[in-house]
């Protein structure tokens, strides 16, 4: 039987939890509240191209899939009062000017023949920047420190892997001709433009890299 | 994307055929018959009805093309308002899941068509669910959508589940059961929300509790729903009561459908009187 006066090594050898972490209570807390921003923005979109959409399994995933980008914000505007933000709308913002302007481009299509570019610009591009931001935070921030935000950040990847999945199957199916391919093609490339601008989900530095406008290498 | 999606403008394809309301109610093969003689003692849809399956089939397909616009409605409140200054964060987190959940019921839907015998797009589509979600104030939309239709639709699974339950559908009943869950959450959204946003605002309360009853009447024409037998869907109190109803209100929806059943009735009689 173990010594119960023992003394035990409070990190076990297997343990490689560390401190510090990249980010300050302060940056965790913006990058938070930009994920709400984004993951608001995203489930609003899916929820009005419900009725857009003639293809009636595209629509009623869409349904599945805006609850679950409803779910993640309702996760971050939670975690943003743990991280002294008491007044969660305040962060609750566009990281800049240039992510305001992907929402309205990524929104833009309305029309029944459309699909193909809605689904493009959530599975193809906003999604993928999502689980970059989310990958980059989990990877980056404090295991001991920041636990519950890397908690959340499991649960939502998991979303995120498994709704681009999805998505990415239902653009394949749609995909029927070789014009289709150059429409779904530069539909990606437009609106990648503008987020490169915008330097990612939570801005310049989403990913650790400062993005070429902010470098001063893009007009 | 517009802010106000009009119904005309709803996404389909080929199979569906859209109709008014009116052009509903003349299609002989629905549930909701035109086809009510006074000697026609019990409506209601049991096993024992000789156009028993045709009466659950059109009334399943109903259910379906209704599921379709739910999910669409509670979408469409995900966009159409601004949110903290149109419509809570929170409010918009419930039309949110109602989307997942309704789309859920689309699936169940299709699938308990399939197994009831009858394709999409094999009855036609009355619209005007989604009419109802298309108000400028989303507690107008809560009170007609989620108290007053999915009201109905709370009516309409416990008669579908008490037809499985006697006809020995396991799988009807197994369904329409689950259905029937989530749509008492649907409608409790609907209360609590209504409460709870018109809490100082009495004006906006009347003017949703108006609105609802205009959309309970409108679905209680020819009193397909009410506590009578005559009607081919029963009223669901207690699972109402379980949603956020309470007793006044139940009477209040139990008295209008029995009107509008006597209504019809009336009607009939003088159109066949005139006929003779
Ligand atoms: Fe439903
Ligand atoms: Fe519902």
């Amino acid at each position: 039987m173990a010594d119960a006066k023992k003394p035990r090594a409070p990190f076990a050898p297997w343990d490689r939890r560390e401190l510090p972490g990249l980010f300050s209570v302060e940056e965790s807390a913006r990058r938070v509240g930009a994920y709400k921003w984004c993951e608001l923005k995203l489930f609003e979109a899916l929820g009005g191209w419900i009725a857009t959409v003639p293809e009636l399994d595209v629509k009623m995933r869409l349904g599945a899939h805006c609850y679950k980008h409803a779910w993640h914000a309702e996760l971050w505007h939670k975690r943003l009062p743990e991280l002294r933000e008491m007044n969660p709308d305040r962060l609750s913002v566009a990281p800049n000017e240039d992510m305001v302007s992907f929402i309205a481009a990524l929104t833009e299509p309305e029309a029944p023949e459309l699909t193909i570019e809605k689904l493009v610009g959530v599975y193809r591009v906003f999604i993928p920047h999502f689980i970059s931001a989310y990958t980059f935070h989990l990877n980056n921030t404090s295991d001991i420190t920041d636990a519950p935000t890397m908690r959340s950040l499991r649960f939502i990847l998991q979303d995120e892997f498994e709704d681009w999945r999805d998505g990415e199957m239902l653009i394949q199916s749609l995909i029927e001709t070789p014009a289709e391919v150059d429409r779904a093609a530069a539909h990606q490339a437009r609106l990648e433009k503008i987020l490169l601008a915008a330097g990612g989900i939570t801005g310049s530095g989403t990913i650790g890299f400062n993005s070429p406008k902010h470098e001063g290498v893009m007009a | 994307m517009r802010k106000f999606f009009p119904v005309e403008d709803l996404a389909r394809d080929e199979r569906f055929n859209q109709i008014t309301m009116n052009d509903r109610m003349a299609d002989q093969r629905t549930a909701i018959t035109t086809d009510s003689r006074p000697s026609r003692a019990a409506n209601r849809i049991v096993p024992s009805r000789g156009d028993a399956s045709d009466a659950a089939r059109g009334l399943m397909h109903g259910i379906f093309v209704g599921e379709i616009q739910a999910l669409e409605g509670a979408g469409r409140t995900c966009w159409d308002f601004t949110t903290g200054e149109e419509a809570p964060f929170e409010l918009k987190l419930d039309m949110a899941r109602q989307c997942w959940d309704e789309a859920r019921h689309v699936e169940i839907s299709i699938k308990l068509s399939d197994w009831m015998g009858s394709e999409i797009g094999e009855y036609a589509e009355n619209t005007v669910l989604f009419q109802a979600a298309c108000s400028n104030d989303p507690v107008l939309r809560l009170a007609g959508v989620n108290r007053a239709l999915e009201g109905l639709a709370i009516d309409v699974f416990t008669t579908m589940k008490e037809f499985g339950e006697v006809a020995g559908d396991q799988y009807l009943e197994f369904a329409e059961d689950w259905m029937l869950a989530d749509e008492v959450t649907h409608v409790k959204m609907g209360s609590d929300w209504l409460r709870k946003i018109t809490e100082n605002d009495p004006e906006r309360r009347k003017k949703a509790l108006d609105f609802q009853s205009v959309v309970d009447k409108l679905f209680s024409y020819g009193g397909t729903r009410s506590e009578s037998q005559e009607s081919p869907i029963g009223l669901a109190r207690r699972f109402r009561e379980l949603a956020g109803f309470d007793d006044q209100e139940i009477d209040v929806i139990a008295d209008l459908s029995l009107a509008a059943l006597e209504e019809r009735k009336a009607a009939v009689l003088e159109a066949q009187a005139a006929h003779n």
